[in-house]
């Protein structure tokens, strides 16, 4: 681990980020605007599965869930290149580690709902309640959410 | 300015809020400022996305039910914002970073009363076409707030004074 940390360090992405004034606060600032997407957009569509907002077609909000997964995607891509900037900074963190774990729960938590409660969505009107798995697919979303902003902020204050 | 500004830092409160090494103080303060953001800007973004036209089969006017949720953000993060302030006044008032985020966030809010006032109170809103003038509206918002993240986000890159005894 320790060695790929440091061969990481020694590649030219890594003294991009080092050493280009700018490189590091414009990712961090796209890192910022990517949760912001995901939280009001993922985060919005669970609620509307726990039954806050009625009103709202379920299938018609799904269509705000691309801008989330596009704000995923810009997170990832930023995420990956604050990793290859400081390795040392997130190799043996612990809130960085809790991060990582809460992101594959959410993913395993989302394929399970696109596997099952998400094809009843297209049959509900708009002021329908949402079945139980739905439910409990948007709260373990939010709550998930939720745990991976406060770790992420937390591996500041976790650094090895 | 300066006498002000080293009066709070030698605060018993700013000196708790800055040096306390429990992280239920400083850190927790801010990840509140951090999630009070997501809902604030987050839900401001879904509103005018749906305004620009994306998701133009959802309904516009039952998204004012996450209003709430929008201003808990806000106030959340007033608060979490004064508490940051209070712990670091110089950081934040000696760097015009720091007003342009706040004259970022003051005119998110007005924009969002005026999507509300003219946009969610017209008892039309979902049964006609999305008028320029909305989109306008809604365009403004979204960099307004991307504004005030990216202001924010840059406050400890810019700034020049940390505290009083740095000047």
């Amino acid at each position: 681990m320790d060695a790929f940390g440091a061969w990481l360090e020694s590649t030219r992405v890594s003294g991009f980020m080092q050493h280009v004034v700018f490189a590091w606060p414009i990712c961090a600032c796209l890192h910022f605007i990517g949760f912001c997407l995901l939280i009001g957009t993922g985060g919005l569509f669970d609620l509307r599965l726990l039954g806050v907002a009625k009103g709202l077609l379920p299938s018609a909000m799904h269509r705000l869930i691309p801008w989330g997964v596009g704000g995923f995607i810009i997170n990832l891509s930023t995420g990956v290149l604050f990793f290859i900037g400081q390795p040392f900074r997130y190799l043996h963190n612990p809130a960085f580690q809790l991060k990582l774990a809460l992101i594959s729960v959410l993913g395993i938590n989302m394929v399970v709902f696109y596997a099952g409660a998400y094809g009843k969505l297209a049959e509900l009107g708009p002021d329908d309640g949402t079945p139980f798995r739905a439910k409990f697919a948007g709260a373990t979303s939010l709550i998930l959410w939720i745990g991976v902003i406060c770790a992420g902020r937390m591996v500041a204050f976790f650094l090895p | 300015m300066a006498f002000y500004l080293y009066s709070i830092e030698h605060s018993a409160l700013s000196t708790w809020l800055r040096e306390s090494p429990s992280l239920l103080v400083f850190p927790t303060i801010l990840i509140f400022h951090t999630l009070g953001m997501a809902f604030l800007a987050g839900t401001n973004a879904a509103i005018d996305l749906r305004i620009l036209g994306v998701a133009s089969q959802m309904r516009i006017s039952p998204m004012a039910k996450f209003f709430p949720l929008m201003w808990s953000g806000f106030w959340v993060n007033a608060v979490s914002g004064v508490a940051l302030l209070t712990a670091y006044p110089t950081k934040a008032l000696t760097n015009p970073v720091f007003y342009l985020k706040l004259s970022c966030i003051a005119l998110g809010v007005v924009m969002t009363q005026i999507i509300r006032n003219q946009i969610f109170r017209d008892p039309d809103v979902d049964n006609r076409s999305v008028p320029t003038k909305w989109k306008i509206l809604a365009a403004t918002s979204l960099v307004l707030w991307t504004g005030a993240i990216v202001a924010g986000r840059l406050l400890p890159h810019t700034y020049r004074h940390f505290m009083t005894d740095s000047y």
